[in-house]
C-alpha cells in the first residue's frame, strides 16, 4: 500500500522535477544533462516574444481576478441575503459552472463573443461620425478577460460564500443593533471579517488566469498568453527554455496558492 | 389561555411604560414562536422572560431589538408603534448570548463601535473618554488595547455589557447573558449585574431559563410557555399566587395532588382528590366546580410532627441543608412528596430518621388548589 502510494507520487511529481532540473541544463539538448546553468531563464527572460507574452498574461490575469474578487464577493453577499429555493438554484448554477470543463466554457464564450461583435459592428459603425474609421470589437485582450472574469468569478463566489457561512450571524446584528446602517455594517464588520477570503479569491483566480491555456486559445484572438506561446514553440521541440519558463511559471503559481491557502486558513481560525 | 385568562398585571402600577408588546404574535412558517403576548415595561424595571427551550424568549426579545417584525400586534417603543422599524433605529441595545463581540476589533474599538456610528460624529477624545468610563463601570480599566480572543469569558461579558451601556440605551436586552459562564462567576455577575441597573437607571429585560437568577434579580418576571405568557409578576407573587401548576412547578418546588374540585363557596373550597380523600384550600381565579384540578403545597408549608392529626408517612430519605432538613415522605396512596423543616422544629420535635412514622399537616391557607395544566 505505502509502496503504492510512493509510485503514485513519483508519477506525479518525476516529470515536474524533470523540467526543472532539466531549465538549470548547460547543454543545447533537452534530453542529455551537460552540467548546471542559469543561462536558459537568462535567455528566457531577454526574449521579446517570451516577455511580451508574459505581459499580456500578467495584464489578462490580473484585470480578470480583480473583477472576479469584486463582482464574486457582490455576488456573494447578494445570495447571502436569500433563502429558500432561490438560493438552492443559484447554489447549484454556481458549482456548476466551476466545474463545466475549460473546453465548452472556451468554445461557448467564443461563440458568444463572435455573435454579439457581429451585432454590434455594424451599429456601432452606423452611430459613428463620418469621417472617423469606427473601432471594431474583436477578440483580443477584452474578450480574454471577459471570458477569464465569467469563469474565476464563480470560483470567488464560493469562496467567498464559504466564508460569510462561517461568520456569526450575531455579528452583523449586534452591527445593526448599535446603529451601523446596512452599508455602515458591511464596511465594518463583514468586509472586514471576509477579506482573507477575497484576497485568497483573488490569488487563486490570478493563479488560474496566468496557467489557463484552454479558455485562452480560444478567445485570445491575435494576443500570444504565456501558456499559448509555450504551447506554439513547443512544436519546434521543447528546448531547456521552455523549461526554464515552465519552471518560473509554476514557481510563482505554488507561491500563490500557498499564500492562497495560509489566507484561508488563518481567516478560518480568526472568525471562531 | 386554558385558567380564565388572569395573567397577572400586565401594566406595572403608576409608571410609564418604555416599551409594550400588543397582542403580538410570531410564525416562522409552521412554528408559532410567540402567541398573542400582551405586555408594558415600565421605565426603569428590571423584567425577565423565564421559560424552558424553545418557548419563545428570545422571540419577543427579537421583536423588541428589531431583528424580527411581528406577524400579527404591535410593537411599540415610546408610546410609538415601531414593529418595522429596523434596529439601527432602535434606541434599544442588546447583549447577545455569545456575546457577538467584533473579533478584529480590540476592546475599546468594540465598546466605541456605537459612538462611531452616531451622525453627526462624535469627536474622538469624547468617545475615548467615555469608552475608559464604560470600562471603568464594568471593572476593566486598562483593557482598552487588548483583542478579543485575549480576554476569558467573563471578560468579554463585561465587554458585551458595556459595549451596549455606553450608548445610554432606553432599553437593553440581555439574551441569557450568563449561560455560557460557570456557577461562582454567574453569582458574582448577577449581583454586578443588578448593582448596575440601579446606578444607571436603565430598564432591563433579560431572558433566562433559570428561575434563580429570575427571582433574584427581577422586578417582574414574565413567565413563557409554548409561546404564550402564562403570568407576570414579582418573584412573591408567582412563588405565593401562582395561576397554575405550570409556574408553582416552575418558581420553587412544590408537592402536587391531583383530584377534582367539589365545591366552590367563598375563599374555601374542596378537593376531591384521586385516592377518595377530601382537602380544603384556596381556590385559584377562573375554577369551575368538578374541574380537574391539583392541589400545590410548598415543602416548607409543611409540618412534620410525631403526634395529632396530620396525613400519616414514613419518613423515605433525609438531607440535612444546614438551616432545614429536607425529608422526603411517602404515604400509602398520594406517593412521594417533600417536607422541608426549620432547624429549630428539629430542635424542640427531635429530628426524624429514615423509616420513621410521621404526620403531616399545613394550614389550609397554604393549599393553593391550581389548573392542572
Ligand atoms: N428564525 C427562525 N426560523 C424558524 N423557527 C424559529 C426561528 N427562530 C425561532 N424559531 C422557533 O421558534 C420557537 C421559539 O424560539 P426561541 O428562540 O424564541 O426560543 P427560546 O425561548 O429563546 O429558547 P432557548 O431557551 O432555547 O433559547 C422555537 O420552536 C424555534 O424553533
Ligand atoms: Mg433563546
Amino acid at each position: 500500500m505505502r509502496l503504492y502510494a510512493i509510485c503514485v507520487y513519483l508519477f506525479l511529481y518525476i516529470p515536474i522535477g524533470v523540467i526543472a532540473l532539466f531549465s538549470f541544463n548547460a547543454g543545447r539538448h533537452a534530453s542529455q544533462l551537460q552540467g548546471f546553468s542559469t543561462k536558459w531563464y537568462g535567455k528566457a527572460l531577454s526574449n521579446p516574444f517570451v516577455m511580451d507574452a508574459l505581459e499580456t498574461s500578467l495584464v489578462v490575469a490580473f484585470c480578470s481576478a480583480l473583477f472576479a474578487s469584486v463582482f464574486g464577493t457582490m455576488a456573494a453577499v447578494a445570495l447571502q441575503g436569500i433563502r429558500g429555493p432561490v438560493r438552492a438554484t443559484f447554489d447549484l448554477l454556481i458549482y456548476v459552472a466551476v466545474m463545466i470543463p475549460g473546453i465548452v466554457i472556451g468554445i461557448a464564450t467564443l461563440i458568444g463573443l463572435v455573435t454579439v461583435f457581429d451585432q454590434l459592428n455594424p451599429l456601432i459603425a452606423a452611430i459613428w461620425p463620418d469621417g472617423f474609421k469606427p473601432p471594431k470589437l474583436r477578440m483580443g485582450i477584452g474578450s480574454l478577460i471577459a471570458a477569464h472574469t465569467m469563469f474565476l468569478m464563480a470560483l470567488v463566489v464560493i469562496i467567498v460564500r464559504a466564508r460569510l457561512a462561517g461568520m456569526d450571524r450575531a455579528l452583523t446584528e449586534a452591527s445593526s443593533d448599535l446603529y451601523a446602517t446596512p452599508m455602515g455594517t458591511f464596511r465594518q464588520v463583514t468586509l472586514p471579517m471576509i477579506f482573507p477570503a477575497i484576497l485568497a479569491g483573488f490569488l487563486l483566480s490570478f493563479t488560474f488566469s496566468f496557467d489557463d491555456f484552454i479558455i485562452a486559445f480560444f478567445v485570445a484572438g491575435s494576443e500570444t498568453t504565456l501558456p499559448i506561446y509555450v504551447f506554439s514553440s513547443i512544436r519546434r521541440g521543447v528546448t531547456p527554455e521552455i523549461n526554464a519558463i515552465g519552471t518560473m511559471v509554476m514557481g510563482v503559481s505554488l507561491l500563490l496558492l500557498i499564500t492562497a491557502q495560509l489566507l484561508l486558513q488563518r481567516g478560518g481560525k480568526k472568525s471562531r | 389561555m386554558e385558567n380564565g385568562g388572569y395573567v397577572g398585571e400586565v401594566e406595572p402600577a403608576g409608571k410609564k411604560p418604555i416599551a409594550e408588546l400588543r397582542g403580538v404574535t410570531k410564525r416562522f412558517g409552521e412554528v408559532l414562536a410567540a402567541s398573542d403576548l400582551n405586555l408594558s415595561i415600565a421605565e426603569g424595571e428590571f423584567l425577565s422572560f423565564l421559560g424552558p427551550s424553545g418557548c419563545g424568549k428570545t422571540t419577543a426579545l427579537r421583536m423588541l431589538a428589531g431583528f424580527e417584525t411581528p406577524t400579527e400586534g404591535d410593537v411599540l417603543l415610546d408610546g410609538k408603534v415601531v414593529n418595522t422599524l429596523e434596529a439601527h433605529h432602535r434606541p434599544v441595545n442588546m447583549v447577545f448570548q455569545q456575546y457577538a463581540l467584533f473579533p478584529h476589533m480590540t476592546v475599546a474599538q468594540n465598546i466605541g463601535y456605537g459612538l462611531r456610528q452616531i451622525r453627526p460624529r462624535i469627536p474622538k477624545a469624547e468617545i475615548s473618554e467615555r469608552v475608559s468610563k464604560a470600562l471603568d463601570v464594568v471593572q476593566l480599566a486598562g483593557f482598552e488595547d487588548r483583542k478579543i480572543w485575549e480576554m476569558s469569558g467573563g471578560q468579554q461579558q463585561r465587554v458585551a455589557l458595556a459595549r451596549a451601556i455606553i450608548n445610554e440605551p432606553k432599553l437593553l436586552l440581555l439574551d441569557e447573558p450568563m449561560a455560557a459562564l460557570d456557577r461562582k462567576l454567574r453569582k458574582e455577575m448577577q449581583i454586578e449585574l443588578q448593582d448596575l441597573q440601579r446606578q444607571l437607571g436603565i430598564t432591563f429585560v433579560l431572558v433566562t431559563h433559570d428561575q434563580e437568577e429570575a427571582l433574584s434579580m427581577s422586578d417582574r418576571i414574565c413567565i413563557m410557555r409554548d409561546g404564550r405568557i402564562v403570568q407576570i409578576g414579582s418573584p412573591q407573587e408567582l412563588y405565593d399566587r401562582p395561576n397554575s401548576r405550570y409556574v408553582a412547578d416552575f418558581v420553587g418546588t412544590s408537592n402536587f395532588f391531583n383530584g377534582k374540585l367539589q365545591r366552590s363557596t367563598d375563599g374555601l373550597s374542596e378537593v376531591l382528590l384521586d385516592n377518595g380523600m377530601r382537602i380544603q384550600g384556596m381556590p385559584g381565579d377562573g375554577l369551575v366546580d368538578g374541574q380537574e384540578v391539583c392541589v400545590s403545597v410548598r415543602p416548607e408549608q409543611m409540618k412534620l410532627r410525631r403526634q395529632g392529626k396530620g396525613l400519616e408517612v414514613e419518613v423515605h430519605n433525609r438531607i440535612f441543608l444546614g438551616e432545614h432538613t429536607e425529608y422526603l415522605v411517602t404515604h400509602e396512596t398520594l406517593g412521594d412528596f417533600l417536607v422541608l423543616a426549620p432547624r429549630q422544629a428539629d430542635l424542640s420535635e427531635g429530628a426524624f430518621a429514615v423509616r420513621d412514622k410521621a404526620l403531616v399537616s399545613w394550614e389550609t391557607s397554604a393549599a393553593l388548589i391550581l389548573d392542572r395544566n
